[in-house]
């Protein structure tokens, strides 16, 4: 059996490496894979055996940032503490392992698994053995990934070997106890135990295990003070004291058992280290041999489940989106006349989050105003420090959602582009179609921004040297500016990335593969779509922009700032709406010529 | 009604489909068949104006689909072999949107006694993923037939339906085209040829074999042989092979 296993895995992996390097013949993934490999060797590699000194200026920088951290002494001394955390976390883990798990949990198979080894004449051990065995190869690569970003965390000791080791201990171990867990669930499943009892439960136990480690707390141990906050060592102190002892101390024991290979400092401690870690997987093992439960039904629905998401990912939808079960009520009413572009704002809004309708925005900036003015009222100084704090947040947040809210708005041609062959039979020129269907992700951008800025205009209020310049008159006539404006750099910033699926849609059918299909070549891909994107709105907007500041430098002197202002923004409106629509044209033509059967394989 | 003269789709070095000739009149249903690979799909998505056609010139209700594309696609309807549905529209609301998008001014009195029809009209407020199979082909069917068009193309229209489906399937083709539409449709199941069509057309490595009506096909290949299966004519006529 596990001979077939391994000759399963090792031919899969074989043909993999094949046809990923036939591939490579292919100029998109032969760029991708130079792209790709050129940002991982500069991530990990750079500094392997490099000479000192051997790159100048930037060497010399990191030479002095590192230099102004805590010693590898000091951070030594905190080593215990960083088990004692560690440990904490990986018990967080655990815990969730037996809250979250879906309604059917079982063991994870894929489909073809299930079908090849669900009917064959396989005892029940043999295939929980199949299953471990199977995720050993994920764990294996996903050690060596971890052990080079772990590399660098020299405080820690050890070498590149321990720690791939101590990372194979950690992520076998937890896969252990998730199919433990798995495995138990199913049983408890079975035997008509409800998720919301059992998640009760679970949670009860830690209420518990809290409570009494606060009581505990409580009766013998101080609460922290400022010396505690004084330095390293006795902020380490005070937290082993907290960490180490009671209910929580005995609780963490096993799982410092687990984390011991990983932070071992040197090759005695490790080799001391093993026999527990190991103990706690063979505890493990023998618990999952021990759970006489059935697991197929439970494995079958989630192996469904898993593949209906990766064909899902794949037609271009979130790897997040999950099937939606119930009908929502029509966004607004779409008669059968008018422009058909609203029908594809009417349909795509439907498929968004029901949060995303104008009462909500309005909601919204209700809540914005009246928390402004409660927050205006205020004249102490950490109000009005606050008041910038909120100002600029909400500044960043609105840039944010302007410059990168358009890759996670995705209601439009992109979600769309499985459908192109039933697209392209529609009535509607290109552009028409693209305008339609980049229709709800400018709106949701555009309400997004608009909160953003309201809440910016109402809470900066600058004092000083910047006061003169920027009265509530030029602030409320620049927000409102960048306001107009919002909706056209948005539909800038989506109709290139349209456009790019329009363009290059071998490459976006390429980017949509998930799972064992990726690789080094897609991430270069998508860090080349990603700068090419960049590029491309810079060179759009540069226009605009200098007519702007050209605008703004010779007229202010002769009607003034807030007129110069108006007619910057005025010029821009035209500049850029112009370039929206030259886009429009051009790539609905582009859609019109699209050969969707030739171009759309991947 | 459907005018087709030196149709040509090429990809890359591979021609797909190569100086293909046909017309279809209103009330005619023609049957496209032909092996694995020999070009059906491609001709019928070239038909509707999916993918640009190589070279030669198709005409929709007098429209050509290359220069008029818009006024010839508002004549015609497409039925791929799987329903492209979108998830998150329930089946009334699929209704609306392409009554929105073909300008359909009365489209609830259409879609109602259209529900009726294909026996979907009690699921109208349900989404996509909560029908089976048929139903989503019969909500396809129902999109596609909402502007009452005079020109339609089924690519394996028969996948996935069950004996009932299949039955109601060949019915509403017949049905439209006794009420004068032109229908293309393509299909590997020669049990629905004899129903349905009333011309044949027999593509291989993308080039027509034969064309006409049933009878003509049969007398074209049955070698003066009398009782001859369509099966065997349709062997005779493709080498009984993809290649």
């Amino acid at each position: 059996m596990l001979g077939a296993l391994l000759y399963l895995r090792l031919t899969s992996l074989k043909n993999q490496l094949i046809s990923r390097a036939k591939r490579l013949r292919q100029l998109k993934y032969l760029l991708g894979a130079l792209v790709g490999g050129a940002y991982v060797y500069f991530l990990f590699f750079r500094n392997f055996g490099g000479a000192p000194g051997s790159r100048g200026a930037a060497r010399t920088a990191t030479t002095q940032a590192l230099a102004a951290l805590p010693s590898s002494e000091a951070l030594a001394q905190t080593l215990p503490l960083i088990a004692a955390v560690s440990a904490l976390l990986l018990l967080g883990i655990v815990i969730l392992a037996w809250v979250i798990p879906s309604t059917t949990p079982g063991l994870r198979f894929t489909e073809a698994e299930t079908a090849f080894l669900f009917p064959a004449p396989i005892s029940r051990r043999a295939l929980i053995n199949c299953k471990l065995l199977s995720s050993q190869f994920s764990i294996l690569f996903t050690s060596l990934f971890f052990t080079l970003i772990s590399n660098r965390w020299t405080f820690l000791g050890g070498n590149a070997l321990t720690h791939a080791l101590g990372w194979w201990f950690v992520l076998s171990t937890l896969n252990l106890h998730f199919t433990g867990a798995a495995l138990t669930l199913s049983r408890l499943v079975e035997g008509g135990v409800s998720p919301l009892r059992r998640r009760l439960s679970v949670l009860g136990g830690l209420a518990v295990v809290v409570g009494l480690t606060v009581a505990w707390v409580w009766r013998d141990l101080r609460a922290p003070d400022v010396e505690d906050f004084a330095g390293v060592a006795p902020f380490t102190s005070y937290l082993l004291g907290l960490l180490d002892h009671s209910v929580l101390g005995a609780l963490l024991v096993p799982f410092k058992f687990v984390v011991g290979p990983f932070l071992a400092p040197d090759a005695r401690t490790f080799l001391l280290s093993l026999a527990p870690a190991l103990l706690v997987m063979v505890a493990h093992y023998s618990w999952i041999l021990r759970m006489e439960t059935s697991f197929e039904e439970a494995s079958l629905a989630a192996a469904e489940k898993r593949s209906a998401r990766l064909v899902s990912v794949r037609e271009g939808k979130s790897v997040f989106a999950s099937a939606r079960t119930h009908a929502r009520p029509s966004p607004f009413y779409l008669s059968s006349s008018g422009r058909p572009e609203l029908a594809f704002l009417w349909k795509n809004l439907l498929s968004t989050a029901t949060y995303f309708n104008l009462r909500v925005l309005a909601t919204a900036a209700a809540i914005i105003l009246v928390g402004s003015k409660w927050f205006l009222s205020g004249t102490t100084p950490d109000i009005r420090a606050a008041r910038v704090v909120v100002g600029m947040i909400s500044l960043t947040a609105g840039a944010y959602v302007l410059l990168l809210g358009p890759h996670l708005a995705r209601q439009d041609l992109r979600g769309d582009m499985p459908h192109a062959d039933i697209l392209k039979t529609y009535p509607l020129r290109g552009w028409e179609l693209l305008l339609g269907q980049i229709l709800t992700p400018v709106a949701i951008l555009t309400g997004l921004t608009w909160l953003c800025l309201l809440a910016a205009a109402l809470t900066l209020q600058p004092t000083g040297r910047m006061a003169f310049p920027l009265t509530p008159s030029v602030r409320w006539l620049i927000a409102l500016g960048i306001a107009a404006l919002t909706p056209f750099v948005g539909a800038l910033q989506l109709l290139i990335l349209n456009g790019a699926t329009i363009i290059f849609p071998a490459w976006f059918q390429s980017l949509r593969a998930v799972g064992p299909g990726g690789g080094i070549e897609l991430m270069g891909q998508r860090l080349i779509f990603v700068f090419g994107q960049f590029i491309v709105i810079l060179i759009a907007l540069l226009p605009a922009s200098l007519a702007a500041f050209a605008l703004i430098f010779a007229t202010q002197w002769l009607i003034g700032a807030t007129a110069a202002i108006a007619l910057a923004t005025l010029v821009v409106l035209v500049v850029l709406a112009g370039e929206v629509w030259c886009a429009l044209w051009w790539l609905g033509e582009r859609f019109d010529r699209l050969d969707v059967s030739s171009e759309l394989r991947p | 009604m459907i005018e087709v003269s030196g149709l040509t789709k090429r990809y890359g070095g591979f021609t797909a489909v190569r100086d293909l000739s046909l017309a279809v009149q209103p009330g005619e249903v023609l049957g496209l068949v032909g092996p694995n690979g020999a070009g059906k799909t491609s001709t019928l998505r070239c038909l509707a104006g999916i993918i640009p056609a190589t070279a030669g010139n198709v005409r929709i209700a007098g429209r050509d689909i290359c220069t008029d594309p818009v006024a010839a696609k508002r004549a015609l309807a497409f039925f791929p072999d799987e329903p492209r549905l979108f998830d998150y529209l329930t089946i009334r609301q699929h209704l609306n949107f392409v009554a929105r998008i073909y300008g359909v001014a009365d489209h609830e009195a259409i879609a109602g006694p259209l529900l009726e029809e294909l026996e979907i009209a009690d699921k109208a407020d349900q989404l996509p993923g909560e029908l089976s199979r048929g139903m989503k082909q019969k909500l396809a069917i129902a999109c596609g037939l909402l502007h009452r068009p005079s020109v339609m193309f089924f690519d394996e229209p028969l996948t996935g339906l069950d004996p009932l489906g299949i039955r109601r399937m060949k019915d509403s083709i017949l049905k439209r085209a006794r009420e004068g539409a032109a229908v293309i449709l393509s299909s590997h199941l020669l049990h629905l040829l004899q129903e349905v069509c009333s011309h044949v057309l027999i593509l291989k490595k993308g080039e027509k074999i034969a064309h006409g009506t049933l009878s003509e096909i049969s007398a074209q290949f049955a070698n003066g042989e009398s009782g001859v299966s369509l099966e065997e004519i349709f062997i005779r006529a493709t080498g009984g092979s993809e290649h």
